[in-house]
This record gives C-alpha cells, sequence and structure tokens, in this order.
C-alpha cells in the first residue's frame, strides 16, 4: 500500500506545498488502516480455518464492538475533514494582489496566454507546444477560460488543476518557488487532439521575465504573437 | 406502518433534509437542491401509499408505539399462530408469451426513429401498440379462463419435475404450534 | 400493466416442463430464464468492454501511436466505459437479482413476470443500439462515457454514432426503471409468510437498495440524454453559453445519476459478499441489522455526494461534498469490519467463493482508501482526471465487482446448473486474476501521481513508459484469468461434478430447492424464523441451533 500510493511530486509552488502535506497525512493513516484490516482478514483466515465438522459458536453480533467500529473511522474521517479544509484555505486563497496576471484560454487544441496591461500573448498550437513564462516569488493570478468545451489547466508539479469552462471565468493563484521549465497539459478529454494539447511553464527570474515580457510586448504591438 | 413504507420514509427524510441543509450551505444553488428534494418527494410519496393503502385494507392498526419503534429499526416479532406455507400462496404463474419482446422492439424501433425519420418512429409507434393489444389480450385471456384452460395443450400430471420434489427428508409433524 | 396474481388455486405441480429451445427463451416469463438471459448478454458485453480494454493497453505500452491513430483511440476507450460502465455492471447483478430475489424470499417468480421479460428485452435491444454505432459512419461515439457538454454536443462531434449512443442508453435506462419497479414490488410484497423485511437475506436487501437507487438516479440520466438529444437534433441550447445555456448543467445532471450509478454497481456485490463470507465461514453473519443500515447509509448519502466528481470546475461548494463523500467512509467500514467479525471464530473454507470475497476485501479496501483521499478537493485538485483516479475506480469497479460476480458465480453456479464448477480451475483463475489485476492498476497510482492523464493515446514523458508497461502486461494476464474461467464454465457445465440442492450447507432459501430449481422455484418452504432459514431447516428440531420463534415475548433477533 505504501509503495501503492506512493507520494506525489514534490511541488514547486507555495500552494502545493499544503497540498503535498496533506497527501502525506493521508496516506500514513491510509497505511495504518490497511495494514490493519488486511492483517486481520489475514490472521482469521489462517487462525480459523475449518480443522472439523463442528460447528463453532453462532455468534450474531455485538453491539458495543460494532460501535466501536462506527466511531473510530467517524473520528478519522472528521479529523481528516479539519486537515482538509485547512489545506484548500490555502490552495484557494485569494487574498491580496496578484503581480501578474494572465488570461489563459483553452481551445481545442491548444492554449492561449496573454498578459494583463501588456500587449504580450504566446498562443500555441498542437504542433507547437506554448510556454507559459513566469516570473519566481511572484503572485501569479491566472484567469482560465474557454473558448470551445470543457478542458483542464493542469501542471503536475503544482499539484494542482481547473477545468476550463466555457462562458465561466475561474481564477486562481500560484506561486512558484523555484526556477525550471514545467510540463503543463489538459486533462479533461476534449476531442481528438486532447493528448497534444500540452504546454510548458517557465519559471525565470524576476529579471529574465521582465526582459522576455518586453520583448514579447514588442513582438505583440507588431502583430505577430509568439509561440 | 409496514417496514416497506418505513423504508421509503427514511430515504424521504433522507432526501428533505439534505436538499434543506444543501440549500443553505451552497448559497441557494438551485439544481442540486431541486434534485435532493425530490428525491425527498418521491420516496415520501410512495410510502404514504403505502400507509395509506394498509388502512384501507383494515386489519389490525399498529399503535403509535409499535409505528415508533419500527422505525428506529427495532425488530418486528412474529405474529402468534402457524405460517407455514399453502401450495396456493406460491401464486400462479403466467404463460409464455412473445408479446414483451414485440413490444420492446417497437420501443427500440421507435427511439431509433428519432435519429432516422418519421417513418421509422410510424413504425415502432405500430408495432409497439400492436404488441400491447396481443398483451393484453393474453392477460385477458388467462384472467378470465384461468392458467390452465388459457393453456392450448393440456398439461398432463406425468410431466412434473425430474429432481427430488423433497430436497430434505420430510420434516414430519411440524415442530411449532 | 395487469399483475399476474389469479384469484385460482394454483396448481404448480401440474405445470408442464417447457422445452428448453430458443422459443422457449424467446417467449419466457420465468424470472430464472430471464436472469441467465441477463447474466449471459451481460457478459458477452463484458467481454466485448474487455477486448477494447486490451487495445487500450497496447496501445499505451510504449509511448507515440502505434496501433492506431487518435481518433480510434478515442472511440475504443469511450466504447469500452460505456459498455462496461452501462451496459455490464448495472446489468449483470440485476440477473443474479432477478434470479435469485424470487428464490430468496421464497416467491414462485416476481411481481410482474412479463414486464420483467420486456426490461430484459430493452436492455437488449438497447445493447443491440449502442453497438450498432460500430457500423455507422463516422464510427462510434468518441466523447468519453461521461460525454460532457459542449464536446458531445452536434459543433464539436457529428457522427450519428453518438445519437445511437444515446438512444441505446435512454433504452437501457427505461428497462433499468422498469426492472427496478419490479424488483421493488416483488420484494415488498411477495415475501412468502414469517419472511419479514429483517430476515430478508443480505443479497436481497442489497438488490433492494441498488433498485431503489436505480429508480431514483436513472431518471437524472433520462433526463440529461433528453437535454443531449434536443441539442444535438432539434436545435435546443442548453449547454451552449452564448445562448444563456450552461456546460455545467450537463454535469450537475449526469454526476447526480453517476455517482449513485457506482453504489448501483456495488451494493448488490456486498450482499453477494455478505452471503458468501457466512456460509463459509459457518457463522451467522455479524451484525445484521448493522449490515442492513450501511446499505442504507451508503445509499443515502450517495445521493449527496455527485460534486465531488466536479471538484476541479471549481463552481461547487467544496465542503458539503467533501465531508459527505468522506462520511461514506463510516458505513463501508462497518461493512468491511463487520465481515471480519463474521470470519473471527469462525470455520473457515478457502473454496474458490470464498476466495474471490476475501479477494474483494483487500482490494474494494485500497479502492475505497483512495476513495478517501479523492474526497478531500486538494488531493483531488492534485490527482483528479490522471491516472491515479482510472487505478482508483478500476479498484473499485474492476475489483469490487469483479471479485464479487465470481464469488457470486462460484457459488451459485450449483444452484443455476446443478453442477458445480471445478475448484481447481478456480484457484488458478483466483490466482492469475489477482496478480494480473494487481499488476495492472497498481502501477497506475504512481504513474497518476506523477502526472499522467487519463485518455490519451500518447504520451511525450518517456519514464512513464515502465508503469505502463507492466500494466500493459497485468492486463493481459487478467484476459488470461477470464479465459480461464469461460474454459472453467465450459467443462463443468458437461462434466462438472454433479451438486445437489445444498452443496454449501447455505443459509437462505434457494439452497432448500432442487438444483436447478423447478419452474414456480419451490415444492416445499420451510417455516421462517430467523434469516437463516435453511440453516434452521438443516437444525430442525434442535432447540439451541433453530428456535422456532413465535412466542411474541421472546425474539431475540440478535444472540
Amino acid at each position: 500500500m505504501l509503495v501503492a500510493a506512493g507520494c506525489t511530486p514534490q511541488s514547486v509552488t507555495e500552494e502545493g506545498r499544503a497540498v503535498y502535506g496533506l497527501y502525506n497525512l493521508f496516506l500514513y493513516i491510509a497505511a495504518v488502516v490497511f495494514v490493519v484490516v488486511s492483517g486481520l482478514v489475514i490472521w482469521s483466515v489462517i487462525r480459523y480455518r475449518r480443522r472439523d465438522d463442528e460447528l463453532p459458536k453462532q455468534t450474531h453480533g455485538n453491539n458495543r464492538l460494532e460501535l466501536t467500529w462506527t466511531l473510530i473511522p467517524t473520528v478519522i474521517v472528521l479529523v481528516l475533514f479539519v486537515f482538509t479544509m485547512q489545506a484548500q484555505n490555502k490552495v484557494l486563497d485569494q487574498s491580496g494582489d496578484a503581480d501578474v496576471n494572465i488570461t489563459a484560454t483553452a481551445f481545442q487544441w491548444s492554449w492561449r496566454f496573454a498578459y494583463e496591461g501588456t500587449g504580450a500573448e504566446v498562443v500555441g498550437s498542437p504542433e507547437s507546444i506554448p510556454e507559459m513564462v513566469v516570473p519566481v516569488g511572484q503572485t501569479i493570478r491566472v484567469k482560465l477560460l474557454s473558448a470551445d468545451v470543457v478542458h483542464s489547466f493542469y501542471v503536475p508539479q503544482t499539484l494542482f488543476k481547473r477545468q476550463a469552462i466555457p462562458g465561466t471565468e475561474n481564477l486562481f493563484d500560484l506561486t512558484f518557488e523555484k526556477t525550471g521549465l514545467f510540463h503543463g497539459q489538459c486533462t479533461q478529454f476534449c476531442g481528438l487532439q486532447h493528448p497534444d494539447m500540452v504546454f510548458r511553464v517557465r519559471v525565470v527570474s524576476q529579471g529574465e521575465y521582465q526582459s522576455w515580457l518586453a520583448a514579447e510586448t514588442r513582438r505583440g504591438a507588431a502583430g505577430q504573437p509568439g509561440t | 406502518m409496514t417496514d416497506e413504507a418505513g423504508v421509503l420514509l427514511r430515504v424521504s427524510g433522507f432526501g428533505i433534509v439534505a436538499g434543506v441543509i444543501y440549500w443553505f450551505v451552497s448559497d441557494f444553488e438551485a439544481l442540486g437542491a431541486i434534485s435532493l428534494l425530490l428525491l425527498g418527494f418521491g420516496p415520501g410519496f410512495a410510502g404514504l401509499i403505502l400507509i395509506q393503502e394498509q388502512r384501507h385494507r383494515g386489519g389490525t392498526r399498529e399503535s403509535r408505539a409499535d409505528a415508533m419503534r419500527r422505525f428506529a429499526g427495532i425488530p418486528p416479532q412474529d405474529p402468534p399462530g402457524p405460517k407455514d406455507l399453502a401450495a396456493e400462496d406460491l401464486g400462479v404463474l403466467p404463460l409464455p408469451t412473445i408479446w414483451p419482446l414485440a413490444a420492446s422492439m417497437g420501443v427500440a424501433v421507435l427511439f431509433t426513429g428519432l435519429i432516422y425519420g418519421l417513418w421509422l418512429v410510424i413504425l415502432g409507434l405500430g408495432l409497439l401498440v400492436y404488441a400491447t393489444w396481443g398483451w393484453l389480450a393474453a392477460v385477458n385471456r388467462e384472467n378470465r379462463y384461468g392458467r390452465l384452460q388459457a393453456d392450448t395443450e393440456a398439461p398432463s400430471p406425468q410431466s412434473g419435475p425430474t429432481s427430488d420434489p423433497r430436497p430434505y427428508p420430510d420434516p414430519g409433524p411440524p415442530s411449532g404450534p | 400493466m395487469a399483475t399476474t396474481e389469479l384469484p385460482l388455486p394454483a396448481l404448480p405441480e401440474a405445470h408442464h416442463e417447457e422445452p428448453g429451445g430458443i422459443v422457449d427463451y424467446l417467449t419466457t416469463v420465468d424470472h430464472k430464464k430471464i436472469g441467465i438471459l441477463y447474466i449471459f448478454t451481460a457478459f458477452a458485453v463484458f467481454l466485448a468492454g474487455g477486448v477494447l480494454a486490451l487495445v487500450v493497453r497496447w496501445e499505451l505500452a510504449s509511448p507515440g501511436l502505434q496501433a492506431m491513430g487518435e481518433n480510434t483511440y478515442n472511440q475504443v476507450f469511450t466504447m469500452h466505459g460505456t459498455l462496461m460502465i452501462f451496459l455490464f455492471a448495472a446489468q449483470v447483478t440485476t440477473g443474479l437479482g432477478n434470479y435469485l430475489v424470487p428464490l430468496q424470499i421464497g416467491a414462485a417468480d416476481v411481481a410482474f413476470p412479463r414486464a420483467n421479460a420486456m426490461s430484459y428485452w430493452l436492455y437488449l435491444f438497447g445493447v443491440l443500439i449502442v453497438v450498432s454505432s460500430f457500423f455507422v459512419a463516422g464510427g462510434p461515439a468518441a466523447v468519453a462515457w461521461t460525454a460532457y457538454a459542449p464536446l458531445s454536443t452536434r459543433e464539436y462531434f457529428q457522427g450519428t454514432g453518438m445519437d445511437l449512443w444515446i438512444i441505446g442508453l435512454a433504452v437501457v435506462g427505461v428497462a433499468g426503471i422498469l426492472g427496478a419497479v419490479n424488483l421493488v414490488t416483488t420484494i415488498f410484497r411477495m415475501r412468502m409468510p414469517g419472511m419479514t423485511m429483517f430476515r430478508m437475506p443480505l443479497f436481497t436487501w442489497g438488490v433492494l437498495v441498488n433498485q431503489l437507487l436505480i429508480l431514483f438516479a436513472f431518471p437524472a440520466l433520462t433526463v440529461v440524454f433528453a437535454l443531449l438529444f434536443l441539442e444535438r437534433n432539434f436545435g435546443a441550447q442548453f449547454f451552449d453559453p452564448t445562448y444563456g445555456g450552461s456546460p455545467i448543467l450537463f454535469q450537475h445532471i449526469f454526476w447526480f445519476f453517476g455517482h449513485p450509478e457506482v453504489y448501483i454497481i456495488i451494493l448488490p456485490i456486498f450482499g453477494i459478499i455478505n452471503e458468501v463470507i457466512p456460509v463459509f465461514s459457518r457463522k451467522p453473519l455479524f451484525g445484521y441489522r448493522a449490515m442492513v443500515f450501511a446499505f442504507f447509509g451508503i445509499a443515502a448519502l450517495s445521493f449527496g455526494v455527485w460534486a465531488h466528481h466536479m471538484f476541479a470546475t471549481g463552481l461547487v461548494y467544496l465542503p458539503y461534498f467533501s465531508i459527505m463523500s468522506l462520511l461514506i467512509a463510516v458505513p463501508t467500514g462497518i461493512k468491511v469490519f463487520n465481515w471480519i467479525g463474521t470470519m473471527w471464530r469462525g470455520s473457515i473454507t478457502l473454496s474458490t467463493a470464498m476466495l474471490m470475497s476475501l479477494g474483494f476485501i483487500v482490494v474494494f479496501l485500497i479502492g475505497g482508501i483512495t476513495g478517501i483521499f479523492l474526497a478531500s478537493p486538494p488531493i483531488d485538485f492534485a490527482v483528479n482526471d490522471t491516472y491515479y483516479v482510472v487505478a482508483h475506480f478500476h479498484y473499485i469497479m474492476v475489483g469490487g465487482l469483479l471479485y464479487g460476480m465470481f464469488a457470486g458465480f462460484y457459488f451459485w453456479f450449483p444452484k443455476f446448473t446443478g453442477r458445480l464448477l471445478s475448484e481447481r480451475l478456480g484457484r488458478w483463475h483466483f490466482a492469475t486474476f489477482f496478480i494480473g489485476f494487481n499488476l495492472t492498476f497498481f502501477f497506475q497510482f504512481l504513474v497518476g501521481l506523477d502526472g499522467m492523464p487519463r485518455r490519451i493515446a500518447d504520451y511525450e514523458i518517456e519514464r512513464w513508459t515502465s508503469a505502463n508497461v507492466l500494466s500493459t502486461v497485468g492486463a493481459f494476464l487478467t484476459g488470461v484469468s477470464v479465459l480461464i474461467f469461460i474454459w472453467n464454465f465450459w467443462v463443468s457445465i458437461r462434466r462438472g461434478k454433479r451438486a445437489g440442492d445444498d452443496p454449501w450447507e447455505g443459509n437462505s432459501l434457494e439452497w432448500v430447492t432442487s438444483s436447478p430449481p423447478p419452474s414456480h422455484n419451490f415444492h416445499h418452504l420451510p417455516e421462517v424464523h430467523s434469516e437463516r432459514p435453511a440453516f434452521d431447516y438443516r437444525h430442525r428440531g434442535d432447540p439451541e441451533l433453530a428456535p422456532v420463534k413465535t412466542d411474541p415475548e421472546r425474539d431475540p433477533d440478535r444472540g
């Protein structure tokens, strides 16, 4: 079970760290439950194999025992629920202003990333993978839209995803803590070329971001969106 | 109140309570609240019908205390007296009939017609009506003349089941009162 | 719909035995034959869906597109899900219920035998309509089994295959509702004297709750299909936001059906396990009433959790659905612990049916525990729509459903046919199935955590390959195990050991009649004084084991 459930990838965002911790908490409790229950099953099968024709004592139940194993799971799930709510508040917290506002539009079958307040825009296609460039350590607020069907914005290492639903604006914050190039992909099945709906997130230093943005803005003004 | 009505009313209670809670906590989201309330009203309606029907049938009315006990899931008690089953309690089986197959085919053709055109809808509807007619006629025949007369070939007394009709040795005189 | 109750004295012994030919099956109104038809049809659908699953695994064994193009792949996994969820999983248990429920409650047939036949035929025609979409221009639907609008609307998917998909499933939905009315009425109205609700076998309880769920959930499915069909063919606009429609509406109604569907599938399976474990532990079920209330707890909660499939939409109230989903663990936990309580200090025989039931507990435990993870919105954000979810619900569906189904087949095959399935082949079946199954889905948890999305024909990340290869190997091993089962069936139905009426020392009434039962089910019925009438009958005359309860003052339903 420990191996089966495994661990999530280390998160690269501030929000993702809360999820990572929560997942591990669930994992430990789950491992204990699994070991205890399957241990009991295996033990009773070995210990109480049929040896003779004598009928075992015909017990019909035990109210106190049954109450115990009703209450224990109830307590466990309530505890898990409390931790869930704490982590959820961290993940979904949108108080405070964002440093970078990006409008991400999903379409069949790629992505468009528009940088609000600048003319910068990145448009991809199934053949050319778009790259969302963001600065490290700053709050990025993504406004997620869909141009046609339901898609889903997912970067595995942020431990977060959100559906892009036509007619709906979905807002969420990401604060990257590490620079690097991260894989992202649409996870909501969206038609023929769904597996090709890939993008990358390039997290760079503040200075690099500014110079990239300036170059993109010039290109955008010249009417040739980069890829 | 019978166990059956109790089951339905409990489902109903859950639907109504969950629907009301959901209505408030979800900030008045209508769709889920309506669905849950429908889940509450549907079985509740069926449960009330069952209770009503039992009243009409008469018989011994359950005391209020008994009804509460049953609702809380406390075991029902055996009525006094013998209750072994007589053969006629099993009811009568209907004869084999082709009409359910024909009626289903009608429904299937009718629905498929919604894709391919009106002619198929009419064809399916015709088949469905014809099958329903045949079905009702068969039911009527069996109801009026009884199971045995409706059978075209008379059943022979020898053609009983082949396997041992009594799987266990006869229990002898019943042990209960 | 007329009932078949006639105010005439019946002469069950005088019924002529009907010939077993094809006309007999086409015209039958016997619940046992209809049950067999259901089981065979569902199993054929299962084999077809299984072949499609192997095709999927074949494609995913290495990155890139090898065996087929993207469109074909999308059609294959869509039809795999459709066949398995809609046309196999919910129907095979209906078949078992059809066969067993009247026997378990001491009735001669279901309440409406002709309508029962009709629901089977509607189901068959529904299957045929869905399958016919393979042969129309454009091929079958390629929108995933959930068919989220607007992807499934005419604008994005033109083929007739999609319309046939909707119509076929709508017909199956009608069949389901008709069958549910029938079985619920049967259980409410046809029980023999003495068979109170709280003496019914747990399998019958499972079927009752399952059919009630069908009754309340399938209308939602019918509604959503009607909306989709109107949008596709008659210009209605329910899901297009530019006309004031709402795409989220589809998800809401679909999952209002979709989550109870999971329990529609799994509750009768719980029922099977509840029958098998006490028999092979030679003890009564531990905590009978708790088990019944757990059924209802699960069923009720299942209607309150639909939006946990929609956490990632950002448009649902998370805490409500999270706590409701987490709470399902409680009744489920009661069931698992009560099964252990039943085995505890028992006298356990490891027959194939029992092995399958034990396999069920372990595998279902993993599926259930990972379900707890998914009930937590932040974790769900991370793993939703990845292979983690695929692994989770296959642990529930394949693990839960198939282990339970095979347990039921091994357990009741003697009752259906009069012969035993081979235990030796059964052990091989179990071993290959257990290894193959875990190999298939175990590694999908890992690759899902690593971020591999579901429903992709191709992946570019090389490190996902090894898990996918193992998964494919496991899938083919699972395929082999099913072939072993078919071989076992083929051999045993001809040359299997004669079973007699009660090969396992069963508890419920079906073990009191002959194998296979006569057309009117019983020549003789024992009195019912507890939830184990067949046990009481075997031990009649022994006041310790089988007390006769006629005194209202003395009714200790539990010891």
